[in-house]
Formats: C-alpha cells, sequence, structure tokens
C-alpha cells in the first residue's frame, strides 16, 4: 500500500500478519494508531445521519455572503478538483495549509523560476545533497533512506561515502546534522541572506561570514546536485524569495542545482498543482475577485473577519493555527468533513464524517517532487471525501 | 556510554585466585563481556559477603550484555524512529538485495539482518551481519548512521 502518513508517499509498505512493514513510525501511526476517535455526523451537536448533515451543508453554503474552503492538503486529488468546482460556484475564497507552509517554492517550481527535478532523479544521479531548513528525521522520516543520501542509484552506485556529499543548514544541530560526518558539512546559520551572499562570493573565489569554498568545489565537480528546502529557509528568507530563487539560478551556471521542497502534508503539492492547472495560482484564491493575494490566505481571512463561512476538509485549524485566528475561527460557521473527531470538527456546526484518503479511500496524491502515485487502499469505505464532495457540488 | 572491561575489573574480587579458570581477574572481566564466562563463574564474589555490594553493581551492569544477540547488537526501539537509514546503509543488504535495500526501498530478500516492523528496528536474522562467525569483522555501520543512537554494539 501507500503510506499517507507525510509528503514522501512511500510505496513499499506491506501489511505482513497484522504486522505494517518497512513504514517508519509516523507512517505506521498514521495507518493504525491515529485513526480513533472517529467523528460522527453531526448538525448543531445533534447526530443525524449523512444526508441530513450534508443537506445542512449545503444549506449553510448557500446562505454564505462570503465562504471560504481551506484544507485538503491529505485527501486526494479528485476532491481536490471537486472542492475547487465548489469554490467556483460559491465565489468564495480557497485555501490551503501551504500559505504558510511551503506554497511559494512550488508555486515557483510549476511557474519555472528555478529548476526542479524528481526524486528518484535525485537518488540515481545527485552528488551534493543540501538540506536547508529542513529537519526530515522529523517530518520525512525515510527521505534520507529512501531518495537521497542513503540509496546506491544509477550512476551512484558506490555508496554515500563515497558517491553523496551531504551538506545541513540549520539553526541546531538537528538529528540529521549529526549524520554529517565524512564527506559531509554542517553549517549552523543565523542569517540565511549572509549564506546566500556567502555561496556567492565563494563563486568569486572570496571568502565571506560562511565558510562554503568546499561546498562550492564538490557542486562544480558533479553534474546534477540537489537542494532540499523547509519552512526553516522560507522564514528565514523573510520574504526575499527572489533573492534565493536569483541565488539558485546564478548557481546553476556553474554547477547543475536542482530544488525540491521538503516536509508537508501528503498531498499539498497535489493541491497546488490542482489549483494551478485551474486558475494558475496555487493557493489564497479568490474567484470573486480571481486573483490571488496574501490577503486571501486563511489566517488573514478570519483575523479581519472577512467570512462567515468555512468549509473545512481535512485539517484542523483551531488545533494548529495561532490563538488569535482559532478564537475568531468559533465565531464563523463551520463545515468540517474529517474522519477524525478533531477539536474543529467538535466546534463546527456541521460535521460529516468520512475515510482516511489512502487507507480507506484511492485515489491520486503528488509526492513532494511533483510525480503523481495512485493510492492503493486497504479497506474501501462507502463514503469519502469525493462521494461528500461531490453531493455538496450537486445540491449547490 | 559503552561497558569496558574496566569497569567490570574495578567491580571483580581482584584476588587472581583463579577458581574461575582463568588466570587473572582482568582476562575474566575480558571473557565475562565476549559472553564466554558467567558471572556465576567467579565463586568468591558469591560466597563472600564482603563483596555483595560489588555483586550487586556488577549484575546491574551486565544487564544490557543480556538482551544483546550474539553480535553485541544493542536495539533500543523506544528511540529508533524507523527511517532505515541502517537498513539501507547495511553493506550486506545491499550486496544481497540490490534491487530492494540497495536503492532505498524495504527489503525483499527472505531473511534480512534488520526490519522495520511497526515503526520500529526489529532483527531478524543476525546471521548475516558481518560481525557473526568466525571470520567476523567489527563493522558499525548501522550504528554510525542512526540519527538517535538506538543502536550501539557492546564494545561501544
Amino acid at each position: 500500500m501507500i503510506c499517507t502518513g507525510c509528503s514522501c508517499l512511500c510505496e513499499d509498505i506491506e501489511i505482513l500478519d497484522s504486522k505494517v512493514l518497512n513504514a517508519c513510525e509516523k507512517g505506521y501511526k498514521h495507518i493504525s494508531g491515529f485513526r480513533e476517535p472517529r467523528t460522527r455526523n453531526r448538525v448543531y451537536g445533534k447526530e443525524v445521519d449523512v444526508d441530513k448533515a450534508i443537506e445542512s451543508a449545503i444549506e449553510i453554503l448557500k446562505s454564505a455572503k462570503s465562504a471560504v474552503i481551506y484544507g485538503l492538503d491529505t485527501t486526494t486529488l479528485e476532491a481536490q478538483r471537486i472542492a475547487v468546482k465548489i469554490a467556483e460556484k460559491l465565489q468564495s475564497y480557497i485555501d490551503d495549509n501551504s500559505s504558510f507552509c511551503l506554497g511559494e517554492f512550488v508555486e515557483a517550481i510549476l511557474k519555472k523560476r528555478i529548476p526542479s527535478a524528481t526524486l528518484d532523479e535525485v537518488r540515481d544521479y545527485a552528488y551534493v545533497l543540501i538540506y536547508w531548513g529542513t529537519n526530515p528525521y522529523h517530518s520525512l522520516p525515510r527521505h534520507l533512506s529512501k531518495f537521497s543520501y542513503y540509496p546506491r542509484g544509477a550512476k551512484r552506485n558506490r555508496g554515500y561515502d563515497e558517491d553523496r556529499y551531504l551538506v545541513v543548514i540549520d539553526v541546531r544541530r538537528s538529528e540529521i546534522a549529526k549524520l554529517a560526518k565524512k564527506n559531509a558539512k554542517f553549517i549552523k546559520v543565523e542569517n540565511d541572506l549572509e549564506l546566500i551572499e556567502s555561496f556567492e562570493k565563494a563563486l568569486e573565489g572570496k571568502a565571506w561570514k560562511y565558510d562554503v569554498a568546499e561546498i562550492v568545489r564538490e557542486m562544480k565537480k558533479a553534474d546534477f546536485n540537489a537542494l532540499f528546502g523547509g519552512l526553516g529557509l522560507k522564514y528565514g528568507l523573510n520574504g526575499n524569495y527572489k533573492r534565493f530563487f536569483d541565488f539558485v539560478n546564478g548557481m546553476n551556471n556553474f554547477a547543475p542545482l536542482y530544488f525540491i521542497p521538503s516536509g508537508f502534508h501528503a498531498n499539498m503539492r497535489g493541491f497546488n498543482e490542482t489549483l494551478f492547472e485551474e486558475v494558475g495560482e496555487v493557493n489564497k484564491f479568490s474567484f470573486r475577485e480571481r486573483r490571488s493575494d496574501s490577503q486571501f490566505s486563511f489566517s488573514e481571512l478570519v483575523k479581519n473577519e472577512k467570512v462567515d463561512t468555512a468549509l473545512i476538509v481535512g485539517t484542523d485549524p483551531i488545533a494548529s493555527l495561532p490563538f488569535d485566528v482559532s478564537k475568531k475561527l468559533l465565531k464563523v460557521r463551520k463545515i468540517v468533513i474529517d474522519p477524525k473527531d478533531t477539536l474543529t470538527a467538535k466546534n463546527a456546526e456541521v460535521t460529516i464524517a468520512s475515510a482516511f484518503s489512502g487507507i480507506e479511500s484511492g485515489g491520486e496524491m503528488i509526492r513532494s517532487d511533483g510525480v503523481r502515485i495512485k493510492l492503493e487502499p486497504i479497506e474501501k469505505a462507502e463514503i469519502d471525501d469525493v462521494y461528500i464532495l461531490k453531493r455538496i457540488l450537486e445540491g449547490l | 556510554m559503552p561497558l569496558t572491561p574496566m569497569d567490570i575489573y574495578k567491580l571483580l574480587p581482584k584476588t587472581n585466585c583463579k577458581k574461575c579458570g582463568e588466570q587473572t581477574c582482568m582476562s575474566f572481566a575480558f571473557k565475562l563481556l565476549n559472553r564466554e564466562k558467567k558471572l556465576e563463574d567467579c565463586k568468591p564474589l558469591f560466597e563472600e559477603k564482603k563483596y555483595e555490594v560489588q555483586l550487586k553493581k556488577l549484575q546491574e551492569i551486565l544487564k544490557p550484555l543480556e538482551k544483546a544477540t550474539e553480535t553485541g547488537l544493542i536495539v533500543r526501539s523506544e528511540l529508533c524512529n524507523g527511517c532505515g537509514n541502517c537498513i539501507v546503509a547495511c553493506p550486506v543488504h545491499v550486496e544481497r538485495d540490490p534491487q530492494g535495500a540497495g536503492i532505498g526501498k524495504g527489503p525483499r530478500i527472505k531473511d534480512p539482518i534488520y526490519r522495520i516492523e511497526n515503526g520500529k528496528l526489529v532483527i531478524v536474522n543476525m546471521h548475516l551481519c558481518r560481525r557473526y562467525g568466525k571470520n567476523r569483522i567489527l563493522c558499525v555501520v548501522c550504528r554510525e548512521n542512526c540519527p538517535t543512537d538506538a543502536i550501539s554494539f557492546l564494545e561501544g
């Protein structure tokens, strides 16, 4: 089966004698342990059947003056496409977690501002691997062993200590920084922009704040290098994305460097690509104004009290977003489609019980590098996100 | 901290009484660590009352030895997060399973050394390990690539 615990979407998971093989701890808990407590179909706290819950949801959406559709990062591409159609019909806002996650990087890749590659290519050809502001030990546990540092690839078959060069850039000595021993380098970074400057100076042969001359030398040796950027990089850049994109493109004049965002929900990139195909933007989009703006991100909309209704699919904003956002979210009418009884589901006007994508319902998802992967569910649920969203769309 | 023969020697009677069959207490400490001898072979330690405190300490520090496999491997599964670095880095896996563990996937051979079960590392077949048997070599690749030090060996 395919594990949907993180955006690695590992395809080699087996279930043998009720044991889950090959999945990391995060994936195992996602597959077996984290499914309780299940949510029930509820309307204003009263338990109802699924038809009644969907009808109430349609009524609320019809009466909404300004609605937002949010979440969708853990569901399938099929469900995301229907959600986009619902947003278009309602002329509402649509957003997912990527507005505060790695949406900007995915957008740059989709708009071809920076070169990117697939993780299979990384395994086969990459020499220098830079992990910048990301700690896959927590976010993508099998990233190093499955795709980047440890596996032997077609052109890199001599193992990690000879055929790979690992660079870890982080503010602290993270778990993967401990692995940077032989043929590797750990840079404790204080200012990401200064580090970019150091790289650029190193290309000119000058020394700057950070010692990166060796990394640049190694990069020039190879015909394929990869940079994995995480949230640490995004927030370290402080909004200066162009500076970073120019740096990646500038680097490519000397040594090929491919950027792959790493560390997010299972199908966050899927949502970005779905919306990009439909409207040409990746997130925080308003169908009324037909444009994307930072003011249209879910937390900004809620904070500025721009919406009165929210359709939330497969995420728990009350628990995960800052207090001033979640406090205001309580005043918004919420329709939650979720298999799990989250804090948001408990506080919602309408809750519709759904199925876990990838475990109980099939479909397609997109891995962090843009590869489409068909899910292989182990159970078959009748009511899943696609069914519920389709009925809501028909009702509207 | 790994256990050394010196740690064991310090707690032994240090009389070189030879009752265990060894010439010195130091050599007994070495064999104890290699699990060629048992603590019970040291007779004075159990018979004489003055060694009571030392005996208790010895039994305590030798406890991990019982958990270790024949190759001296100890896996602390509470620290493991199932990243699988050890499985993919293992030279034996690469040689025997080039299309499975060798390229980062879960092992495809029937009896791999390690496997991830329910998110934790388990030892399946120690006999394949390079540390096993007469012509063993002290390979530590899996330990070196564990980000949480969940894998350790008796010698450190």
